[in-house]
């Protein structure tokens, strides 16, 4: 029984051998070729939809929430002896850098000194963030954003840098009715804050960080809004955004500063996701939908390729029955050469993917409105690609084959 | 030895199909070489194919060496067919893919043989004049040659009946004649039982006894 089994095996495995070695090269380059592009393909979509997904997750940590953010206590609105807290924050292990914002809202308008009626009274009410400079510039990458002007200094007072989306002009995706209508760099702007102190800055700098709430905010130093919002507010945060280093576990970091007993609560950015997780979340079922139907897409080309190929071997197949070759080894035999051109395929695929494809993106990303997109492969979708084209294949080639098997030798070898 | 009872064949439905066989009887012994002639459409390939076990009749009885083939299943038919049966086609019908000695073998591998296998290929190729020939691939030689190669490759399992479906229709005159010639000998050495479908009436001289079929009923049955 092991003999005969072994036998067949040994059997259907020269035939396969043969067919492949010697059968038709074209249509073989054929198959192959469609196995590595479908195995290119159902990686490719999935990674440009993880790639958006990741975009957007990269621009809430880069410019609104860094990794894990440290607020007040639900009862209280500030975190008190922000800069002890700050120092302890930054010497945890995993954490790269930590910033403190003290955030206030302010009605910021321009052109209030104009007598033109119809320039007069442009403003609206924005957040406004103090912080210090450098320690922001290593959390977020808002110093990075800038499209006009510069970045503040620790020590500016009568600075202020703006979101496009607060500026307006040319780069901003809003109405000018919704913005100040054009503010350029040098121009100077008034904030009422909401504790109804009024200070007039220069605009230093204007940014755009490709995210719009986050260019619906202001920046000045910290010690300038600690005095705008009046006496005691120097060792007092509204938060504080910290950096994890690459490949640290946020979790890990959230816990561990749990574990610290500091007043006030600690929590990771994907708390503060909100609506775009909701997006990410809708993201990731698309991508899935589309992976699925690109699978079955893939699937069905593959099956009709395999398909005509072996329905060009029923005469074949026909004359192997009648000289006594069994059944077993004839599904073995198309079986072999199936995933032989299933696992061709897939290498050939990857090389495509992982040579060509993802470095002509790492190198061209996509310039989307949320930013540079580049593919972000999933290991797992990798995993289902390689299952799926190996099923796709073993039923592509066996089916024909056993629906030839069925019928009569006879039928078979005469191509009826 | 063949011995055939009462066998029909009908095509399609039993009552608007077409009824190629309606009720042969006959008996073939060891060691003959029998043509079975007839017009196009008289059921002579088609007895052939139900002797050879590559198509079930409708009823009947087909004994094969003692054995009631009709009552084997598909695995144990074919089984039987690598065993006990040859078969040489129409047409070459050799694996495109393979050469000629790898056709001929093969049968053999099937049965589990192995390299001791290829040398009894060899000699058979040797045998049917195919000596210079066993690495080409079957494109590479003439129809004649490859017909050879299909005899070869049916007798490489010391079948007890060789079957042959209208062998030489395929080849200029000298090629059907080498083939013929060469079943006459595999016959009269070999002591080879041979049925052989032909509808060429110079074929008589092979052959020990001819069997004529008309509208699927055997109408003439005697020697050569």
């Amino acid at each position: 029984m092991i003999r005969g089994l072994f036998g067949n095996f040994k059997l259907a495995i020269f035939l396969a051998f043969k067919s492949i070695w010697k059968g038709n090269r074209w249509a073989s380059l054929l198959i192959i070729s469609v196995m590595a592009l479908s195995f290119a393909q159902l990686i490719l979509t999935p990674s440009i939809l993880s790639g958006v997904t990741q975009a957007l997750n990269s621009q809430q940590i880069n410019t609104l929430y860094g990794n894990v953010l440290v607020d007040p206590k639900n009862d209280a609105y500030y975190l008190e002896n922000a800069t002890v807290i700050q120092t302890l924050v930054e010497q945890q292990p995993g954490v790269a850098a930590a910033s403190r914002h003290l955030t206030n809202g302010a009605f910021i308008e321009s052109n209030w000194k104009t007598t033109n009626v119809t320039m007069k009274g442009t403003g609206g009410n924005y957040r406004v963030i103090g912080i210090d400079p450098e320690k922001e510039s290593r959390v977020t990458t808002i110093s990075q954003t800038l499209i006009s002007g510069s970045y503040l200094n620790r020590d500016d007072r009568d600075q202020i840098i703006l979101g496009v989306e607060i500026a307006g002009g040319p780069g901003a995706s809003g109405a000018s009715f919704l913005n100040l209508g054009g503010v350029k760099v040098g121009d100077n702007v008034r904030l009422t804050y909401a504790n109804g102190t009024q200070r007039e800055y220069n605009v230093k700098g204007i940014f755009k960080a490709r995210d719009g709430e986050a260019d619906r905010q202001a920046f000045v130093s910290y010690t300038e809004m600690a005095e705008a919002m009046g006496t005691g507010f120097t060792e007092r945060a509204s938060q504080i955004l910290i950096k994890t280093g690459p490949s640290v576990n946020e979790t890990a970091v959230v816990d561990n500063l749990k574990s610290l007993g500091i007043n006030g609560e600690v929590r990771s950015w994907k708390v503060y996701g909100g609506g775009m997780g909701e997006v990410v979340a809708s993201f990731d079922v698309i991508a899935s939908l589309i992976s699925g139907i690109g699978l079955v897409v893939a699937a069905i080309v593959m099956f009709i390729v395999i398909y005509i190929s072996v329905i060009n071997k029923k005469r074949q197949i026909g004359v192997l029955r009648a000289i006594g070759v069994n059944r077993f080894a004839i599904y073995v035999s198309y079986l072999c050469q199936a995933l032989f051109y299933a696992v061709v395929g897939i290498i050939l695929g990857g090389v495509l993917f992982g040579y060509v494809i993802q470095p002509y993106f790492a190198a061209h990303p996509l310039d989307l409105s949320i930013g540079k997109v580049s593919l972000a492969t999933d290991p797992a979708t990798i995993q289902i690609s390689i299952i799926g084209i190996m099923v796709a294949a073993i039923f592509a080639g066996i089916i024909p084959v056993i629906n030839i098997t069925r019928h009569s030798i006879i039928k078979a070898i005469w191509g009826t | 030895m063949i011995i055939v009872r009462d066998l029909h064949k009908t095509y399609g439905n039993e009552r608007t199909g077409t009824h190629a066989l309606k009720g042969i009887n006959l008996k073939v012994e060891t060691g003959e070489f029998v043509a079975i002639m007839g017009r196009s459409g008289s059921g002579k390939s088609t007895l052939l194919h139900l002797l050879g076990l590559l198509d079930n009749p409708t009823r009947g009885e087909i004994y094969l060496d003692g054995k009631n083939a009709i009552t084997l299943s598909d695995e144990q038919k074919t089984s039987f067919r690598l065993g006990k049966l040859g078969y040489v086609f129409q047409e070459y019908s050799l694996i495109t893919e393979m050469t000629i000695l790898e056709n001929v073998w093969l049968p053999a591998l099937c049965l589990g043989h192995g390299n001791n296998y290829r040398k009894r290929a060899t000699d058979i190729l040797d045998t049917v004049g195919l000596g210079h020939r066993l690495d080409h691939y079957p494109n590479e030689v003439s129809g004649g040659e490859q017909q050879r190669a299909a005899i070869a490759r049916a007798l490489i399992n010391k079948p007890s009946i060789l079957f042959a479906d209208e062998p030489t229709a395929s080849l200029d005159i000298n090629s059907a004649k080498i083939v013929l010639e060469l079943f006459k000998k595999l016959n009269q050495e070999l002591q080879q039982t041979i049925v052989m479908v032909t509808h060429e009436p110079e074929d008589e001289k092979y052959v020990d006894r001819v069997i004529w079929i008309k509208d699927g009923l055997v109408a003439e049955d005697g020697l050569a």
